[in-house]
């Protein structure tokens, strides 16, 4: 260690003292674009096996070496992992996580609203799923209507401004729905309100053609229009932007994803066969409860399912689904990916993955691609993340022990290298937390005035459990 | 023969506007005849310069006429001993709704229909004529055509020393436009100092239609805003050549827009948090727009972006604050909501230092007095004095560029002036004189002893945020105009801040109620009368829900048997031979009956009136041309007809109709 380093090191150190009072919990973490050599760790590299004894070297955000006895530089911050388990970062292919707002449940076509409109990077739950390993989200608009909002790929870098969150060169996609929640099957029937359309599946389908149908005529009027300017035609006024087309004419060229929430078989066919009719694919079906009636079909059209394990019976459309779903679908050749779609479950996707391999006997590697790789590919990020590979984002977890093990816990929490969540760091800051409210509740403005009638215990933070309370969520917060 | 039609309405509208005036109007009464006054041996803190220790200001026909040490009173002046007084130039409170009128609330809640139902029905709000946008995305409203002038909420501003205020419609996506007006005057064109100023922009949802989320709003602001490009795209087209092009489609929206995408008219945008702030900024941004930010709560913590964009904020000094007693096994309270109390007053000053131009505004605050104590808390949280005074004077003035007209004691200026006993920025200075426009207006004394009045006691409420109703009892105590109390129920309980009502029942208050878990503070706003209220509540962020209550020792209303009078009417009203549509919405719970007759010229609605068997009787007042007259509207049913009159001052017109099915 050099003497200016040290000096460095002491100047950091009491910097960080006097700012982390100021900014606890916000960006208080240095950069760490350096070298982190993760040392002896067993490495479940999820795409070329389980190495024992091996070590991960990071540099500048990337994971630059993976193997035995590996060497960093002299500044280069090793982490002794001897008996701990290393994790590529688990990706949620379904989440609302951070979301300030879910639905655009007034229209049945709502295309022209993205979930990026409405980040929020201070949700605690971020910090929640980086403590249960996972690194990155598919913010995925809610399921109120046919064709819904455009979603957004995001790094959990929890703190940060929202333009750091937004996962580099990640394909756009887009939110559809199927079946009950959006013929809102499940919502109160009253007198003198008049239903959205559509009311049935027939009426699903039918949105989905005529918006289609409406992309392609919108498509033609601009390359009409274009053509009419090559021709060198004066006193043109361009045909309107309309942004509620625009996502819809990119599907059709193949370039957006379409992350389609379906329960039911006969659902899934259809929107297959009204995809072929128009020329595009289905990225995923998401839940898919029924996709192991349908596992060929879905693997040949060429799409993934994103799905819960063993989740189903809250409404009717879920009565037909078992827990050995993703392992037929897998086995049918679908790329199977288990999603969390609750701020709750995306802690631990780790057990879920777990339960994979409990149903139909999915092998443990199967089981971790699950939640790493083939949900990475289902995003068209698998070349960024969702393995230990050189080259790839140094987004990884340490774990204490197996993370398919319900006993496991995971340590340290990286994303592009830059440690996000830390279990010894937070242990240590509660301490100075605990003090910081002591001070601020002694503050003048967050004292009670004399004669405050005391309140009740406030409700009990609800979040949805499944998609339908999305759903539902819609109705309560329109 | 609409052409007859309109040219006989213009003659009625002439003639309500010739005797209207010679109604009793008090406010005229009390402006004065003489025209030249001066304020001597006073303190002045001109704001442009050092502060004069004894010096006189003479105010001439409205202007600063002259101010300094060694200035004499003209002989032709009224002289106002300013011993013991500091004179200030007139606090401009930088982003307000005053003097405009609450739109009329949403047709009253029918029984038998569910209020599931009801809220469904869209928002009510101001409603531009012939736009093609539904209320609260019509960016052709103009605040100075909504402006009434006098009344307790801007009277109640000048007591406080406000002699300037920004004023805007509160409600909408696409809210309107801004007047900035003086708070004295007969019309609103005598109060008008400049208008329109800025285009003001809230972020929260429509009700019942799209758009219905904060993701909506995003998008139809953005698909506005590209409509608006191509429209004046198209306008350009057409004008170069009109043979051969189609005309563009009249569309009054997406024109008043064309000025905000040329940045020839700043926006106003309601936000309060980072990110909030953030996404304000990046759709500024994506249309190169002119932001300034209302609220700005955090936006100390985005000050290098909005000092590198030399974005203003307009900050407000509602600051938050615990209004309620934690019981023991309540779950503590967030960090975040600790910190952002404390952090709050402290604002300001990160502001200043940042260098990030502000203004201080009333952010919706009640009780106006406030403005000035709450300034004074921000100087006690690190900010000077003197740019605690600058950010109610000059600076607003410079930033909504009125600065040549305002914001400073300077000669040629305009005469208002704010003149206290004591600091301004001391919490126990008092007001002593306010001048607008180089008169001197009234002050409102200091609240009357304590009466229960018409809200005191326990009120049982029906409050409707979109899905089910939830019963909150709601426990009120009255002196005067201000109200105390609290609410308890499923929202949580807490105690009511700015707590207000008129001498007409009418009445607002917020109080922080916990939805989903999460804290948010409503503002409830309503109307009570004859142990009955209604109204609405607004939360930022959320689509606005509804209310209604009675009084908790009140019998219940008669229930079962279905109502004569309840529903709505489809009504021809003819007024000196002319007849005009509209429509009738009648609500009768037992013998009261509420509800609103709307058409064309004017919307008058009503509560706290008499029923009884198949006749009805209330009183009313509607705004026609600026205007506002008193009408006494009475009628009775005959199965699915209707008929009766409407009284007022003017004349009396009648009207009847049917039941609309």
């Amino acid at each position: 260690m050099t003497p200016r380093f040290f000096v460095r090191c002491l100047l950091l150190s009491v910097f960080c003292t006097v700012l982390v009072p100021v900014a606890l919990g916000q960006a208080s973490r240095p950069a760490q674009t350096g070298e982190i050599l993760i040392r002896n760790a067993t490495v479940l590299t999820v795409t070329r096996g389980t190495l024992p004894n091996s070590d991960v070297l990071i540099r500048n955000g990337k994971i630059a070496g993976v193997g035995r006895n590996l060497k960093a530089g002299t500044n280069a911050r090793v982490i002794d992992a001897t008996g701990k388990y290393v994790l590529p970062g688990i990706i949620d292919c379904h989440s609302h996580s951070m979301l300030d707002a879910i639905n655009e449940g007034s229209l049945a076509v709502t295309s022209m609203v993205r979930v990026q409109d409405a980040l929020n990077p201070t949700d605690p739950d971020l910090y929640r799923a980086l403590a249960g390993g996972t690194t990155t989200l598919n913010l995925l608009h809610g399921s109120a209507n046919p064709i819904g909002g455009l979603n957004t790929v995001v790094k959990i870098r929890h703190g940060r401004p929202i333009d750091e969150f937004i996962f580099p060169g990640a394909p756009p996609g887009i939110k559809f729905a199927l079946g009950e929640n959006v013929k809102r099957s499940n919502s109160p029937n009253l007198p003198g309100v008049q239903r959205r359309y559509p009311n049935t599946r027939m009426g699903v389908e039918e949105v989905l053609r005529d918006a289609f149908a409406r992309a392609r005529d919108y498509k033609l009027s601009w390359d009409e229009y274009q053509k009419a300017v090559g021709r060198g035609e004066k006193n043109l006024i361009p045909p309107r932007r309309d942004i509620q087309l625009e996502p819809l004419v990119e599907i059709l060229g193949g370039k957006r994803l379409v992350h389609a929430h379906c329960y039911r078989s006969d659902e899934i066919l259809m929107l297959i066969s009204v995809a072929n009719e128009f020329g595009f694919k289905i990225k995923t079906f998401q839940h898919a409860l029924e996709g192991y009636k349908v596992a060929k079909e879905i693997a040949q059209h060429g799409a993934g399912a994103s799905i819960f394990v063993d989740n189903w019976g809250y409404k009717i459309e879920a009565y037909d689904s078992i827990p050995y779903n993703a392992a037929i679908m897998a086995r049918s050749g679908v790329n199977v990916s288990i999603n969390s779609d609750s701020d709750e479950r995306a802690r631990r996707l780790n057990t879920e993955a777990a339960k994979a391999m409990r149903y139909g006997n999915v092998s443990e590697e199967e089981a971790l691609k699950m939640i790493t790789w083939n949900p990475a590919w289902q995003l068209g990020i698998q070349n960024r993340v969702g393995s230990i590979e050189v080259g790839k984002d140094a987004d990884l977890a340490i774990w204490n022990g197996h993370p398919l093990s319900v006993y496991s816990r995971v340590d340290t929490t990286f994303v592009d290298g830059e440690i996000f969540f830390d279990r010894q760091q937070d242990l240590a800051r509660r301490e100075e937390l605990q003090k910081e409210r002591a001070q601020l509740e002694q503050a003048e403005p967050n004292r009670p005035p004399g004669a405050g009638a005391a309140p009740q215990a406030p409700q009990r933070r609800r979040r949805p459990a499944d998609e339908t309370d999305i759903w539902r969520e819609e109705l309560e917060q329109p | 023969m609409p052409g007859v039609q309109l040219r006989i309405l213009a003659a009625i509208l002439a003639l309500v506007s010739l005797i209207v005036p010679n109604l009793g109007r008090p406010a005229r009464a009390q402006r004065s005849a003489i025209s030249t006054y001066a304020i001597t041996n006073a303190r002045i803190v001109t704001g442009a310069g050092p502060v004069i220790d004894r010096g006189t200001v003479v105010l001439r026909d409205g202007l600063i006429a002259a101010a300094g040490a060694n200035v004499s009173a003209p002989a032709d002046a009224r002289v106002i001993d300013g011993d013991g007084l500091t004179v200030y130039p007139g606090l401009i409170d930088a982003s307000s709704s005053l003097g405009i009128p609450q739109p009329t609330p949403a047709a009253s809640p029918s029984p038998g229909v569910p209020a599931f139902a009801q809220a469904r029905q869209p928002a009510s709000g101001f409603s531009a004529p012939n736009s093609g946008q539904p209320p609260g995305l019509q960016p052709e409203l103009l605040a100075e055509d909504l402006i009434r002038p006098g009344g307790d909420a801007i009277e109640g501003a000048r007591s406080a020393g406000i002699t300037t205020v920004l004023t805007a419609p509160r409600e909408g996506i696409w809210a309107g436009q801004s007047a900035l007006i003086n708070l004295a005057g007969d019309s609103s064109q005598q109060m008008i100092v400049k208008s329109p100023v800025a285009m003001h922009v809230g972020f929260t949802p429509l009700r019942g239609v799209y758009p219905g989320s904060l993701l909506g709003v995003f998008a139809s602001l953005r698909q506005m805003l590209l409509d608006a490009q191509r429209y004046r795209e198209a306008l350009q087209v057409y004008e170069r050549n009109p043979r051969g092009t189609r005309r563009p489609e009249q569309d009054r929206s997406l024109a008043a827009l064309i000025p905000v995408l040329e940045g020839r008219i700043p926006v106003v945008m309601y936000v309060d948090r980072e990110r909030e702030i953030r996404r304000a900024l990046s759709l500024a941004q994506e249309f190169k727009l002119r932001p300034i930010i209302a609220g700005g709560l955090e936006a100390w913590k985005v000050a290098d972006l909005l000092r590198e964009q030399k974005v203003p904020v307009l900050l407000s000094l509602n600051f938050p604050r615990r209004t309620a007693a934690a019981l023991p096994e309540a779950e503590p309270e967030p960090m975040r909501i600790l910190r952002e109390r404390v952090e709050a007053p402290q604002a300001a000053a990160k502001l200043v230092a940042a260098k990030v131009r502000f203004a201080f505004q009333s952010g919706a605050m009640t009780n106006l007095n406030d403005f000035r104590v709450n300034a004074a808390r921000a100087v006690e949280n690190g900010l000077t004095r003197e740019d605690a005074l600058r950010a109610m004077t000059i600076w607003p003035a410079e930033i909504l560029g009125v600065a040549a007209q305002l914001g400073t004691v300077e000669v040629g200026k305009i005469g208002n002036l704010t003149v206290t006993r004591g600091d301004l920025l001391d919490r126990n200075a008092s007001v002593a004189h306010v001048f607008i426009d180089g008169l001197p207006v009234p002050l409102r004394p200091a609240p009357a002893a304590a009466a229960t009045g018409i809200a005191g006691g326990t009120w049982r409420m029906n409050a409707n945020l979109g899905a089910a109703d939830v019963a909150i009892t709601l426990i009120l105590s009255q002196e005067g105009e201000r109200l105390r109390g609290s609410i308890q129920g499923p929202l949580g309980s807490s105690d009511i801040a700015n707590g207000t009502i008129t001498p007409q029942g009418s009445f607002r208050f917020t109080a922080p109620v916990t939805l989903e878990g999460q804290s948010h503070e409503a503002t409830f706003a309503g109307r009570i009368s004859e142990g009955q209220m209604q109204g609405s509540i607004s939360i930022v962020g959320r689509s606005p829900g509804t209310f209604t209550g009675t009084r908790a020792e009140a019998p219940a209303p008669v229930d079962g048997t279905p109502s004569v009078l309840s529903g709505n009417w489809s009504v021809t009203v003819n007024l000196g031979g002319q007849d005009i549509p509209g429509t009738l919405t009648l609500n009768q719970q037992g013998g009261t009956v509420s509800g609103v007759i709307q058409t064309d010229l004017a919307t008058a609605p009503f509560s706290g009136g008499t029923a009884s068997g198949n006749s009805f009787r209330a009183n009313s007042s509607a705004n026609i041309q600026g205007q506002v007259v008193d009408l006494v509207i009475q009628g009775q049913t005959t199965g699915n007809e209707i008929s009766g009159t409407i009284e007022s001052p003017l004349g009396t017109a009648t009207f009847s109709g049917r039941r609309q099915p």
